[in-house]
């Protein structure tokens, strides 16, 4: 069964990129079969795979059901790690799921043909909170919710808890991103979590770091830049963590089915 | 999508590597060794179907035979017996092999040893949009290694398929490259010394009309004893059950012959080899019986409520512990002197058949059109006699004479008549008489289980589960029945359609 994974921060600049990127890349070097959703009109991640952010047919064709999945998807110089790539027509994708009856199924239905042939699909999300999101918790099997310690109110914790609280069948995982250990304020934040109901913390934490920022100009993955970096490393306690809580250490079978020749 | 080139012969493959640097590709640097088997089955069902078998680097990977590419993977050690695909964990891998291989198990094919280097083609961005494999392959048998030709694999990254056509446009066009005009397995099967394909056991024997019909006779029974001698090894070792039935096959159709066209071999020689025909068939045909109730097995238990299924499994084991004792005394019977003699006899007696006298072969020197078309309407003309005596409710073994019969007739027609008369009446006759025969067969098969599973009866009531398995068996009987009698109602419209007036004019017609 696929696991639908959604990097997802009602702001900007956490960090949803770079943890979408990376445990994408993780994932497929595990032997799974991975597909990133970039859905930022940005195109931050299509753009670290050195993927022109071009869908044809655009948003419309796509959740329209017009134009098959299948077809627009590109494949990474990773092995295993497919992108299905941001497109600028993106910006509008909520007056396009608008147009539809069920508006917040449309993400699901515009997966269904390929979840076949991933283990793991990973969403990219764009900040905000709007139809795309909503669409994104409907499709999402759990979230990704990186938090900048120095931007944690109580209020961003009860925002995720609600969410929980709403759709029983999403779970949300929380984490650190961004952190700086030479900051008071960062080690205070941490220290003081608090357990929460449904919101689960994960207990790896990705640093502040010049490799991660390194990803922009090398266009690749922290693992390749610095092998065995603090950051490296933090992503794949990060992953680890992930893997252990949906039960799914192994690949479920390492079978593929390529139906491209 | 991918591709397979061969570089032009002048270029070795560090020529290549150079080339390919020079104006394509980036080199990944990383040379390594490959060690890989290719599998198919003893007929080649995979070949048939354009794909090939590989293992390498832990993993079993079915590819497509032509481009290389991967059509289903799946992580295995490497298999060190002939491979059942239905013993494989479930995926789509196991789903592909157990499509086209049905019951046959894949047996290793070649072992080939490479050297490789991986490649890629950038675009602008620096992205990879092609991956190439450059391999220098060897092939690794007992005697000498071989080396076979350089080759040059390119697989499209997903989504980037007009840049794999244009590097495959590009190394064709300017650089001279050539597809592959075979498969790597294939170019290492012959350089092993076989034939790419696998041994087949169906035939396809020219003959002229006009042939003298002793020479087309020895042809015809030269080629099938090959199919026989082929498939004894694997009979023997008892790799699948398809070996002993394509020999058996063979051997009944290689009967057919000798009976049909008896009058183009010596009488007291040909009785001598129908004798020990007879006892070929006869010493193989328990264990073939055997193998068909195993391969049914799940079908039988399909037969009964599915609360009963289980109950017939001492039966199973019952059926199992009788093939052993069965084939090992087939095994027997085939290593035995008897079984080597008859086989180079049979050979040495056919070579020379048309140099043989004539004086007591009236049919030798005659056209073997006419020979075969005489008796192929003789046969069909004494089915249609049987056919028509048969009452539904007479006795069972009208209808298995007539079965026989039909078994004699699709040889002929299949042996004799396809190369020799033409297709819209051979092929049209061979459907309707094989649909009779499905019906014929069912009957005589549903006949003959019910008399097997009755005769086992007291041997799986001693057993501990024994009482539950008899009523279950009782069950079994009965559906058995019910569906010899559904064969017999089947009967009349069948042989309707073979027997009927515009079939029976077209016989005569085309057979005259």
């Amino acid at each position: 069964m696929t696991k639908v994974l959604a990097t997802y921060n009602i702001k900007g600049g956490v960090g949803k990129t770079s943890a979408a990127v990376n445990l994408g890349y993780l994932a497929a070097r595990d032997g799974f079969q991975t597909l990133l959703w970039d859905l930022d009109p940005q195109g931050a991640s299509t753009y670290l795979f050195r993927i022109k952010p071009k869908v044809r047919g655009g948003t419309r064709k796509l959740v329209g059901l017009k134009r098959e999945v299948a077809s627009v998807i590109k494949g990474t110089d990773h092995e295993g790690l497919d992108l299905l790539p941001a497109d600028f027509s993106y910006r509008h994708m909520d007056l396009a799921l608008d147009r539809f009856k069920r508006p917040t199924r449309r993400l699901g239905r515009v997966l269904d043909p390929i979840r076949e042939e991933y283990d793991f699909v990973f969403l990219d999300c764009p900040p905000s909170i709007s139809l795309v999101s909503e669409s994104v918790f409907e499709a999402a099997d759990a979230l990704l919710v990186p938090i900048i310690p120095a931007t944690l109110s109580s209020r961003t914790f009860d925002q995720l808890e609600e969410l929980a609280e709403d759709r029983k069948d999403l779970e949300v995982f929380a984490f650190f991103s961004m952190v700086d250990t030479s900051r008071r304020l960062h080690r205070q934040v941490m220290a003081n979590v608090r357990d929460m109901h449904r919101v689960a913390m994960l207990g790896a934490a990705i640093p502040s770091s010049e490799e991660i920022e390194w990803m922009g100009v090398e266009r690749t993955v922290v693992a390749e830049i610095a092998p065995g970096s603090l950051p490296a490393l933090a992503y794949e306690a990060l992953w680890l963590d992930i893997k252990r809580r949906l039960g799914r250490p192994e690949p479920a079978r390492a079978t593929t089915l390529r139906a491209r020749s | 999508m991918s591709a397979e080139l061969l570089p032009p012969d002048s270029l070795t493959l560090d020529a290549t590597e150079v080339v390919l640097s020079a104006g394509l590709a980036v080199d990944d640097g990383h040379p390594r060794e490959l060690d890989r088997i290719f599998y198919d089955t003893f007929d080649g069902l995979l070949h048939a179907e354009g794909l090939a078998l590989v293992h390498e680097e832990g993993r079993l990977v079915l590819l497509d035979g032509p481009t290389g590419g991967e059509r289903a993977v799946l992580a295995a050690p490497r298999p060190n017996a002939p491979l059942s695909p239905s013993t494989l964990a479930p995926g789509p891998l196991r789903d592909a092999l157990c499509d086209v291989c049905g019951i046959r198990v894949l047996l290793a094919l070649v072992q080939v040893h490479s050297r490789v280097r991986p490649m890629r083609v950038l675009d602008d961005e620096r992205k990879t949009v092609v991956r190439i494999r450059l391999e220098e392959p060897e092939l690794i048998s007992n005697g000498a290694d071989t080396m076979l030709r350089p080759r040059v694999r390119l697989g499209a990254v997903r989504g980037y398929d007009n840049e794999l056509e244009r590097v495959v446009g590009a190394l064709e066009s300017e650089l001279g490259f050539k597809v592959a005009d075979q498969p790597l397995v294939d170019e290492a099967v012959r350089a092993a010394g076989g034939v790419p394909g696998g041994v087949q056991s169906k035939l396809k024997i020219a003959l002229r009309p006009d042939q003298r019909s002793d020479e087309a006779a020895s042809g015809v029974l030269l080629r099938l004893l090959e199919v026989i001698e082929a498939n004894l090894d694997g009979t023997l070792a008892d790799i699948d059950s398809e070996f002993l039935h394509d020999l058996r096959v063979s051997v009944r159709r290689s009967r057919a012959v000798q009976r049909e066209l008896k009058r183009v071999f010596p009488p007291d020689e040909l009785a001598r080899f129908r004798a020990e025909f007879k006892w070929l068939q006869q010493a193989t045909g328990d264990a073939r019986d055997l193998d068909v109730y195993l391969l049914e097995f799940d079908e039988y238990q399909a037969m009964v409520p599915e609360s009963m299924r289980g109950d017939l499994e001492p039966l199973r084991g019952v059926l199992r512990e009788r093939r052993e004792g069965a084939h090992q005394e087939m095994v027997q019977a085939l290593r035995s002197e008897r079984a080597a003699n008859l086989f180079a006899e049979w050979r040495t007696f056919l070579d020379g058949l048309v140099s043989m006298p004539a004086v007591e072969r009236p049919d030798a020197a005659r056209p073997i059109a006419e020979v075969a078309g005489r008796r192929i309407r003789k046969v069909y003309k004494r089915m249609v006699k049987m056919g028509k005596a048969i009452e539904p409710a007479g006795p069972a073994e009208d209808y298995h004479e007539l079965r026989k019969k039909g078994k004699e007739l699709r040889y002929l027609l299949e042996l004799f008549a396809t190369p020799l008369y033409p297709e819209d009446v051979v092929k049209p006759m061979i459907k309707t008489l094989k649909s009779l025969q499905d019906v014929l067969g069912r009957h005589q098969d549903r006949e003959v289980q019910t008399a097997t599973v009755r005769a086992l009866a007291d041997e799986v009531a001693s057993l501990r589960e024994g009482p539950r398995a008899l009523m279950a068996m009782g069950v079994l009987v009965e559906r058995l029945g019910e569906d010899e009698q559904a064969a017999r109602s089947a009967f009349a419209e069948r042989f309707e359609a073979f027997a009927s007036k515009d079939q029976r004019q077209v016989v005569k017609e085309t057979f005259a």
